[in-house]
């Protein structure tokens, strides 16, 4: 695979210092890197089998596969909620296996996350709901404002700011929690199922905003089921069944080609 | 350090607050659960009030010869007085005997026969207060052979039983007392799990952005902790409105047991305040860990 060029930034140099030394197969500038990994539970049930993937920074990427191929574990590991049984999950350069657990929250604010069910807090406003990433995890509070009221404008719910989520639409809501995994200005945005649950003039509302965000040069993985949507964007394409990656092929489609 | 305290703090009232409904459950629970623990504290303090005031009638009565010298009586009740089972010694000559024989008569509404006495027939007699009951034996034996002594009044029987009886009792007392307290442990801590559980969804969210374990755990368990401290400001709130009603209870009750409210009321408002922070933070601590180990 080719990586594009990295832009001689102090960030990247930073993070060329981190990953100096480190296994040569794995590129420089990688937001993600999966190096043979497996995941087997507890109960003997084996989710991901020797996968290998790298995510270049700035790429968009779908991650397509039926039920059970092991999407969701995949970013079970990626946020650290789980351990790979075998290989290497390194994000921004960071082992996941090996960091500490004081370090996981570190890491997790590297990442935002969107889920199909939004997970917003029904008793907090929009706004709220936003700024509670931020509070969390001990921003300084003069920053909180400006940072929130940024994003909020970036999705386009200034307007909304004040309403609590049960009294937006659907899209609102995602949106919402779109706002809430970019507010701390994460490396990797991971949407599970974002327009799972959104009628399909919405989905496509979600899907415009996520690749406006990912111009923003905010790198994406997006796991869904909506053919339609892969089909038509032409991006890149990792396809899992049984655990395994079966095709991964830049500007694919849902279904394999032929 | 302190704007920490003052995010878990204001976010800990915030989150009470806004999921009032059950944060007032938990304070009710909460209220009921000190109430009754309260309540049992108070009448296990009175009943071993009652059990130390009995215990002190316990005592060692020697008559005396009636050709015993102050000076011999006084050599006896110095050593009695040096002995560490005794707490004080008490000279009642032949006088106070009559005087105190005739109050009982007059107490009980009998006629005094003592006037047709031509001489007090009553012997002068030790009084020997014990440290504890169980001594008995002890001094009983040390009196028996002094020649001042002409007799000790036996009440070997009926020590022992009371003894046996008031030991039981405080057993029975502290049993009592800590199987409520359990009962109250378990169920102040799994309301709070209840209320923790609720909530779920907003430690899951917290966990994802990248919220660290303190920044998780301690608006909760200051709110665990404001639970139990409302419902000890509750309960002694109920508490107060009864306590004047159940003193005057008591103290008819109890009647000639010095029962010392104040004391009682000092443990009591420490016990209830104490309960209920610490309650309210252990429970908290243990319900939120159950999300944050994985």
């Amino acid at each position: 695979m080719t990586i594009a060029p990295a832009p001689s930034t102090a960030r990247s140099l930073r993070r060329r210092i981190l990953e100096r030394g480190r296994d040569q197969a794995v590129p420089d500038r990688a937001v993600l890197v999966l190096h043979d990994v497996t995941k087997r539970y507890p109960n003997g049930k084996i989710a991901l089998r020797d996968v290998d993937l790298v995510i270049p920074e700035g790429d968009f990427v779908f991650l397509v596969g039926p039920s059970g191929a092991g999407k969701s574990t995949l970013i079970k590991l990626l946020i650290r909620d789980e351990v790979a049984t075998r290989g290497e999950v390194v994000l921004d350069g960071q082992d996941l296996a090996r960091l500490p657990r004081r370090q996981v929250p570190r890491i997790r604010r590297k990442i935002g996350i969107i889920f199909q069910d939004f997970k917003l807090l029904p008793t907090k406003t929009v706004w709220e709901n936003v700024a509670f990433a931020l509070e969390v995890t001990g921003y300084p509070r003069r920053q909180i404002r400006p940072a929130v009221d940024q994003v909020l404008a970036i999705v386009g719910l200034s307007a909304q700011a004040k309403q609590t989520p049960n009294q937006l639409s659907g899209g609102e809501q995602q949106r919402t929690a779109i706002a809430r995994a970019l507010v701390h200005d994460p490396r990797l945005i991971i949407a599970d199922e974002p327009t799972g649950n959104l009628d399909p003039l919405i989905s496509w509302e979600i899907l415009q905003l996520l690749l406006r965000i990912n111009e923003l040069g905010v790198t994406v993985l997006m796991a869904t089921h909506d053919s339609d949507l892969v089909t038509a964007l032409r991006k890149r394409v990792v396809a899992l069944e049984e655990g395994r990656v079966i095709r991964d092929e830049l500007a694919g489609a849902y279904h394999r080609a032929g | 350090m302190f704007s920490f305290l003052l995010f878990g703090v204001k976010r800990a009232w915030q989150g009470f607050w806004r999921n009032a409904a059950m944060s007032l459950a938990a304070t009710a629970t909460m209220t009921l659960m000190l109430l009754l623990l309260a309540s049992f504290w108070i009448v296990q303090a009175g009943f071993l009030a009652s059990l130390s005031y009995v215990e002190d009638k316990v005592g060692v009565v020697a008559d005396l010869n009636e050709n015993a010298t102050n000076l011999e009586i006084q050599e006896v009740q110095g050593r009695l007085k040096a002995m560490p089972e005794v707490r004080d010694v008490q000279y009642i000559s032949k006088d106070e005997a009559l005087a105190r024989f005739r109050e009982e008569r007059a107490a009980q509404g009998q006629q005094d026969l003592t006037t047709y006495l031509d001489k007090n027939p009553l012997p002068a007699s030790l009084e020997v207060k014990l440290r504890k009951p169980e001594d008995y034996r002890v001094v009983a034996s040390f009196l028996q052979v002094e020649d001042v002594v002409a007799k000790v009044q036996n009440i070997e029987d009926t020590t022992d039983r009371l003894v046996e009886l008031t030991n039981f009792l405080r057993t029975f007392g502290v049993l009592l007392l800590a199987v409520i307290g359990s009962i109250v442990l378990f169920i102040v801590i799994n309301t709070i799990r209840l209320a923790v559980l609720g909530r779920a969804d907003e430690i899951e969210v917290m966990r994802l952005v990248g919220a660290s374990d303190a920044f998780i755990r301690w608006p909760f368990v200051f709110e665990g902790a404001l639970v139990g401290l409302f419902g000890a400001a509750i309960t002694m709130g109920v508490l107060a409105a009864a306590s004047e009603p159940l003193a005057a209870f008591m103290t008819q009750f109890f009647e000639i047991v010095p029962v010392s409210v104040g004391s009682i009321s000092r443990d009591v408002t420490v016990l209830v305040v104490g309960a209920g922070a610490g309650l309210g933070i252990v429970g908290a601590w243990v319900s939120v860990r159950t999300y944050l180990i994985r």
